[in-house]
C-alpha cells in the first residue's frame, strides 16, 4: 500500500474518531489533555492530508543540482520507494492538495491571532483611559451595572472587572474567579482559542474541526477552574461567583446578558459541586504521550519509504561509495523490504 | 510612554469631571495641584486626545475649549458591550466569566451550592 493511501487512511480514522472523544467522559476529568488530545487529532489530521500530498509528488519530483548529482542514486532509490499509479496529475493534485491545505490553515490561523490581537489591543487603549486600577486586587474595574468579569490577554495581560462584579462577590468568591482569569492568561488560552477558532473558520468540512473548536471552548473553562480551585478555598466560592454572574438578569442592566449565548456554564457548576475525581498522574501521562504519538504517526507514514530506501545498501549514507544509478539493486532492496 | 498614557488618562479624568468645556490652561490648573506640568505637555496630550477623537473641541476667543465626545460611562458600556457581544461566537480576544443561566437553572444549582456548603460545615 503506497504511503498516501495510508496517510489518507489515517487522516479518516482520525476524524471517526473525534465524535466519541466529543463524547468521552474523561476530558472533564482532566481538561488539559483533553485539550492537547484535541489539538494532537486536529494537527494530526491535517498533517496527513499534507503529506499525503507530497508524498505522491515524490515520485515525480526531478532529482537536480549539485547534491542532487550526488544523491541521485539515493533519489531513485526513494522514488522507487514512493511510487505510486497515476504519474504525473496524481502527483499535480497531490501538490495542489498539500498546499491549498497548508496555506488555508496558515492564512486562517494569522489572520485569527492578528485580528485578535488587533482587537485587543484597542480594547486596551479605551479601558487605559476608562478603567481604574485596583492595585490591592491586580485588577482593572470599569462602571457598568452588568456583573462582568474577564481577562484580556496577552502582551500586558490585565483582568478586568465590572463595578458590579465587584459588588456582587463576597471576598472568598472574587479571590476564585481572578485565580479563574489568571489561569486562562497563564495557561496562555487565548492562543488554544485561536488555534481552535481558526480551524473551524477554514475547514467548515469535516465536522472534526468544529467539534474541537466547541470542546477546547469548554475543556479551557474547566481548566481554569481546576487551577482556581486549586489555589482558592475549594471549589465553592468558585461555583457561587459562576452562579452569581452568571444568574438571571434580576439587577440592572442584567438583559444584555441575553446577548451571551453558549450556556455551558451550568454544567460547569456541576461537575465543580459534584466529587472531584481527576485522572491519576500515570494515567495522565499516558494520555499525553499517547496524544504525542498520534501527533508524530503522519511523519512515520510519510517517511518510512524513505526510511526502507536508506536502510538497504543501494543508498549509501554517509560513508560508503554512491552506486550508480544503473546498478540493478533497486529491484534487490525493493524485494526486500516490501 | 508609560507616564504619557497616564497623562492622557489624567487630563480625560478632569475634562469628565468638569461641568462644562475646558480650556487647556483650565486642566493645567486642575492638574498641578497634584503634579508639576508644563503647558506645553499638556496642551500636546490634549491635542493628540482631540485627533484620536476622545475630545472634541471649540474655538472661544483665542484658545479652544474642550470637552469629551462621550462621557466615562458611555466608554465603559462600550467596552462591556464587546465582551457581551463575544459571547456568540466567542473570539480569542477575550475569556469570558460568565454566561447566561436560566430562572430554574440558578434555583436548583443555588439549592445544590447550599447543601454541598452545609454538608461540608457539619
Amino acid at each position: 500500500m503506497s504511503s498516501a493511501a495510508l496517510l489518507l487512511g489515517y487522516g479518516l480514522s482520525l476524524a471517526l474518531a473525534a465524535p466519541a472523544l466529543a463524547r468521552a467522559g474523561w476530558p472533564e476529568r482532566a481538561p488539559r489533555l483533553g485539550i492537547w488530545a484535541w489539538q494532537a487529532l486536529t494537527a494530526s489530521m491535517l498533517l496527513s492530508v499534507v503529506l499525503a500530498g507530497l508524498v505522491v509528488t515524490v515520485s515525480t519530483a526531478p532529482v537536480s543540482g549539485g547534491l542532487g548529482d550526488l544523491l541521485q542514486a539515493c533519489g531513485l532509490m526513494i522514488r522507487a520507494h514512493y511510487e505510486a499509479p497515476g504519474g504525473p496529475a496524481v502527483a499535480a493534485a497531490g501538490s495542489v492538495l498539500a498546499l491549498a491545505v497548508a496555506g488555508r490553515t496558515g492564512w486562517c490561523l494569522t489572520g485569527s491571532l492578528l485580528g485578535a490581537r488587533r482587537e485587543r489591543r484597542a480594547h486596551a487603549r479605551v479601558l487605559a483611559l476608562v478603567g481604574t486600577a485596583d492595585p490591592v486586587l491586580g485588577v482593572t474595574v470599569v462602571e457598568d451595572a452588568r456583573p462582568a468579569v474577564y481577562c484580556l490577554p496577552g502582551l500586558g495581560h490585565r483582568i478586568v472587572l465590572t463595578s458590579a462584579a465587584l459588588a456582587a462577590l463576597e471576598p472568598k468568591a472574587l479571590t476564585a474567579v481572578i485565580a479563574h482569569e489568571r489561569a486562562h492568561i497563564r495557561g496562555r488560552h487565548h492562543l488554544v482559542l485561536a488555534y481552535a477558532g481558526a480551524l473551524e473558520r477554514a475547514f467548515p468540512f469535516p465536522a472534526i474541526f468544529r467539534a474541537a473548536a466547541v470542546q477546547t471552548r469548554r475543556l479551557v473553562e474547566m481548566a481554569a477552574d481546576d487551577e482556581a480551585t486549586a489555589c482558592a478555598d475549594g471549589p465553592l466560592p468558585l461555583a457561587g461567583a459562576l452562579l452569581e454572574l452568571a444568574g438571571p438578569a434580576d439587577r440592572g442592566g442584567g438583559s444584555a446578558a441575553s446577548l451571551a449565548a453558549g450556556g455551558d456554564v451550568a454544567p460547569r457548576i456541576r461537575r465543580l459541586l459534584g466529587p472531584r475525581r481527576p485522572l491519576r498522574r500515570a494515567v495522565t501521562w499516558i494520555g499525553a504521550m499517547a496524544a504525542g504519538g498520534v501527533l508524530v504517526l503522519p511523519f512515520v507514514l510519510a517517511a518510512h519509504p524513505a526510511v526502507a530506501a536508506t536502510s538497504v545498501n543501494a543508498c549509501p549514507l554517509p560513508y560508503s561509495q554512491v552506486p550508480s544509478p544503473s546498478t540493478p539493486c533497486g529491484l534487490t532492496a525493493a524485494s526486500a523490504t516490501w | 510612554m508609560r507616564g504619557f498614557g497616564e497623562l492622557e488618562q489624567a487630563i480625560m479624568d478632569t475634562v469628565w469631571a468638569a461641568e462644562a468645556p475646558v480650556t487647556v490652561r483650565e486642566v493645567l490648573h486642575r492638574l498641578t495641584a497634584e503634579r508639576q506640568l508644563a503647558y506645553n505637555t499638556v496642551h500636546t496630550v490634549t491635542e493628540v486626545l482631540h485627533r484620536k477623537g476622545w475630545l472634541t473641541r471649540a474655538k472661544d476667543g483665542r484658545a479652544y475649549r474642550y470637552r469629551a465626545t462621550r462621557s466615562r460611562e458611555e466608554y465603559a458600556a462600550s467596552l462591556i458591550d464587546q465582551v457581551w457581544a463575544s459571547g456568540a461566537d466567542r473570539t480569542a480576544t477575550l475569556v469570558r466569566l460568565f454566561d447566561e443561566l436560566d430562572a430554574t437553572e440558578v434555583a436548583e444549582l443555588r439549592a445544590a451550592l447550599a447543601e454541598r456548603a452545609g454538608g461540608d460545615r457539619s
